[in-house]
């Protein structure tokens, strides 16, 4: 047993401060690690484009990645401390559907030579951004129901259908799209991976607006794409791995959040020591500090079972049921610290322009929103965090079979 | 970092467990809870035998000098086995009340039989009206030619009635002092008050008893300082036993969902019955991940008040929570007296008041946040 960071690992950490003082604009206010709010802003994502060029410079983007395609190699506990610092400062630009156990590790571990020497260096130069192409209108939970069809023709595959919910599909380049291309198979045997570059003719796209008004996610229709058979990621019908290899890189969604909260709770903490009410700081009010105790123990056990799930994941274990478990535990802690800020802000929570975020105040407009309307965002975003990349009762029915060992709910009869 | 055990820790782990599965079946824990001493001296001298009482005792004392990762390890097997009797008072409390303060004269006179088995001790702090060591103590110690007189009431005292010492804190001049008070003293007499479980809970009234200047436990007025460094390791070792508590619940619950059958499936076949499961996983796991933390750094002697307050104040609400669900799982067959569960039960709940309930904790992370 040992809990101490080593001393380069602390070194490193200390560097990738000191990059986020240097290069992160004055007064960065931060934004969530799920980038919706680069996704959804003109400004931010230019942002978020120029960190990604800096952080490149440093190598910092593909960090674990081989030499050969442009990476550094180098070992996977920077990569975690990379993420750590650049979530909890709200930092841009390290783009998790490249990077995080996004399109990058899919296309190293199942891509052809071609793939990688075509996708990866241009993914580390940072001069791509990516997106993924999973749900569907019929293929939420049950992911293995996709239907958007790809049938082989010569030497293209054509598309027609459609995905939803796609994060940040108008601003990328391309994605991995899941899609159906044996319709006679039963569910999951039929799923292969195309690589799509967004610019093909035939793709459609139209932004949607989420409740917390951000517009940061697409519908996206396909009508006749054709798409090239190179760009088959994997086997043709054995996708199905690679969407459990890709949900199997969503070790970092809980984790992430978090990080990110924990910002949120310190932001909180700041604004209880210096708000007086009625002659006495906030931080004085016994409910208050008693509440926000419970929530920083919470988040401290959080990030306690975060270095748990790192460590596991160094020395190669399985990590599916520890990455379930700390799903469960962000996405929940994320709406606690929500409700707690909305209910310390008072009638003030419900004040601030969309996205809370100072970068979209209007000073006039704006003059009486509390921390930058971040509260009322959290509040309205963070129901999210309970559904996004696998919902917190699939987790638990993985957690509760995979992990206990407890038997599957038997399957409807087959009706292919 | 590394969150695994070493493989003597591991050893020291199956020992143990094996140990308690082959020498205190739940039937004689239950029996425990009925009889007047509360637990089995056979039981208690096979476990000094085995070196327990002394296990983070240095040797000169004839301890084993092992760590306070140790002995959490073997808190974990005794909370998984629910071991009623003083092991807790007499080595996490009183053990180490005397190495923190007692002098070398003292500790020579009291660990070595303690680490034979032949000495149980415990520590009086609490009182009617004086629930916490940070209060002001109405037991008193007047100076008096050659030593101290001590009046008042001790409630809440463990085990006070099979120990041969009891370490109390009395309120002398301008702060508290310990003493390491024999239990035949003239004056001294013990109730064992009726509570929840197989714990003993005393009253122990101090009525002009008198102890001479050599039994003073470190220095005079000091004793709120020794008192809380042993109530964070105490808090901290607790933790530990609550945790192998969780995981036996866990254990015993999910084998339940697997072979009881309703519906014509086994129970555990349902979302209902299995998130409720995975809640408690997750509940269980986050508890070993922060009582381990917790434990390993009393052990390198660390500054921990913070870790420890958040590992206490989390196990005790998750442990709760996992015996709640552990008895819905089971149903009615769990509700009865004869079914084990209720034992966990009990012990989450003691464990939940022991060393600071959850609010005290959250006092102290709010404070260590700048609140």
């Amino acid at each position: 047993m040992d809990f101490r960071f080593t001393e380069e690992e602390e070194a490193f950490r200390k560097e990738v401060r000191e990059f986020l003082d240097r290069e992160l604009p004055p007064d960065w206010p931060g934004i969530d690690p799920d980038m919706y709010h680069e996704d959804a802003f003109d400004e931010i994502h230019e942002v978020s484009r120029e960190m990604q060029r800096k952080l490149a410079a440093r190598g910092w983007l593909g960090l674990t990645w081989p030499k050969k395609y442009g990476g550094q190699e180098q070992p996977l506990w920077k990569q975690m401390i990379l993420e750590e610092e650049m979530t909890y400062r709200g930092a841009p630009g390290l783009d998790a559907y490249q990077f995080i156990g996004g399109m990058g590790d899919l296309i190293l571990e199942f891509g052809t030579e071609e793939q990688r020497q075509k996708y990866i260096p241009r993914m580390v130069r940072g001069e791509v951004k990516g997106a993924t192409g999973m749900s569907e209108p019929n293929a939420g939970s049950d992911l293995a129901n996709i239907q958007l069809r790809a049938d082989l023709q010569g030497d293209y595959f054509v598309l027609n259908g459609q995905k939803t919910w796609q994060s940040a599909a108008h601003r990328a380049d391309f994605a991995p799209v899941y899609v159906r291309t044996d319709p006679t198979a039963y569910k999951h045997r039929g799923i292969s991976i195309l690589l799509v570059d967004y610019n093909t003719p035939g793709i459609t796209m139209r932004r949607l607006t989420m409740m917390s008004g951000l517009d940061a996610f697409n519908e996206v229709f396909y009508d006749n794409v054709k798409v090239p058979k190179e760009n088959l990621l994997g086997e043709l019908n054995g996708g199905w791995r690679v969407v459990m290899a890709a949900l199997g890189h969503e070790r970092s969604y809980g984790i992430m959040l978090i990080y990110n909260i924990k910002r949120d709770l310190d932001l909180l903490v700041q604004y209880c020591k210096e708000t007086v009410v009625n002659g006495q700081p906030l931080a004085k009010n016994k409910m208050i500090r008693n509440r926000l105790a419970d929530l920083a123990i919470q988040l401290e056990v959080a990030r306690n079972m975060g270095y748990k799930l790192n460590y596991l994941a160094l020395k190669g274990g399985d990590v599916t049921n520890t990455a379930n478990e700390i799903k469960v535990l962000g996405g929940v802690l994320t709406q606690r610290v929500a409700v707690l800020g909305m209910q310390i802000l008072g009638l003030y929570g419900s004040l601030g322009s969309v996205g809370g975020n100072w970068r979209q105040m209007d000073a006039k407009k704006d003059k009486w929103a509390k921390l930058g309307g971040r509260m009322k965002h959290l509040y309205l975003s963070t129901v999210c965090n309970t559904i996004a990349a696998g919902t917190t009762e699939v987790a638990r029915n993985a957690i509760a079979t995979m992990g206990l060992g407890l038997p599957r709910e038997p399957k409807p009869p087959q009706k292919k | 970092m590394d969150f695994s055990l070493s493989e003597q820790q591991e050893m020291l782990r199956k020992i143990a467990r094996d140990f308690f599965t082959n020498e205190l079946p739940k039937s004689s824990v239950k029996e425990m809870a009925k009889d007047t001493r509360g637990y089995s001296l056979e039981l208690w001298h096979k476990m000094a035998d085995l070196g327990w009482m002394g296990l983070v005792l240095p040797e000169e004392y004839g301890g084993s000098g092992g760590s306070f990762v140790d002995l959490a390890i073997l808190l974990e097997e005794m909370g998984r086995a629910c071991l009623p009797g003083p092991f807790f008072s007499t080595v996490v409390l009183g053990a180490s009340i005397v190495m923190e303060a007692g002098s070398e004269v003292q500790r020579e006179r009291l660990l070595p039989k303690l680490a034979r088995g032949e000495l149980v001790l415990t520590l009086a702090v609490a009182e009617p009206y004086v629930l916490s060591h940070t209060g002001v103590f109405e037991v008193r110690a007047r100076n008096v030619e050659g030593g101290y007189i001590i009046d008042g009431t001790k409630l809440f005292v463990p085990d006070a009635h099979v120990a041969d010492y009891i370490i109390c804190a009395a309120k002398t001049g301008r702060g508290s002092t310990l003493f390491l008070v024999d239990t035949k003293s003239h004056g001294l007499s013990c109730t064992v008050l009726p509570a929840m479980s197989s714990e003993r809970q005393c009253e122990v009234k101090f009525n002009q008893v008198k102890v001479s200047k050599a039994d003073v436990l470190g220095k005079v007025n000091r004793g709120k300082e020794y008192i809380d460094k042993v109530l964070t390791r105490a808090a901290a070792a607790k933790c530990a036993e609550m945790l192998g508590g969780a995981e036996q619940v866990m254990e015993m619950t999910v084998a339940y969902a697997k072979e009881r059958v309703q519906f014509g499936r086994a129970i555990g076949a349902f979302q209902a019955i299995q998130h409720h499961c995975a809640n408690m996983l997750n509940d269980l796991d986050a508890c070993r991940c922060v009582a381990r933390r917790a434990v390993w750094m009393v052990s390198e002697g660390m500054p921990c008040a913070r870790e420890v307050s958040l590992a206490k104040a989390w196990v005790n609400e998750a442990y709760h929570r996992m015996t709640l669900l552990g008895h819905e799982i089971h149903g009615a067959i769990a509700f009865q007296h004869d079914h084990d569960m209720h034992l966990y039960f009990k012990q989450a709940k003691l464990g939940e008041m022991a060393f600071g309930d959850t609010a005290y904790h959250e006092e102290i992370i709010a404070r260590e946040m700048g609140l």
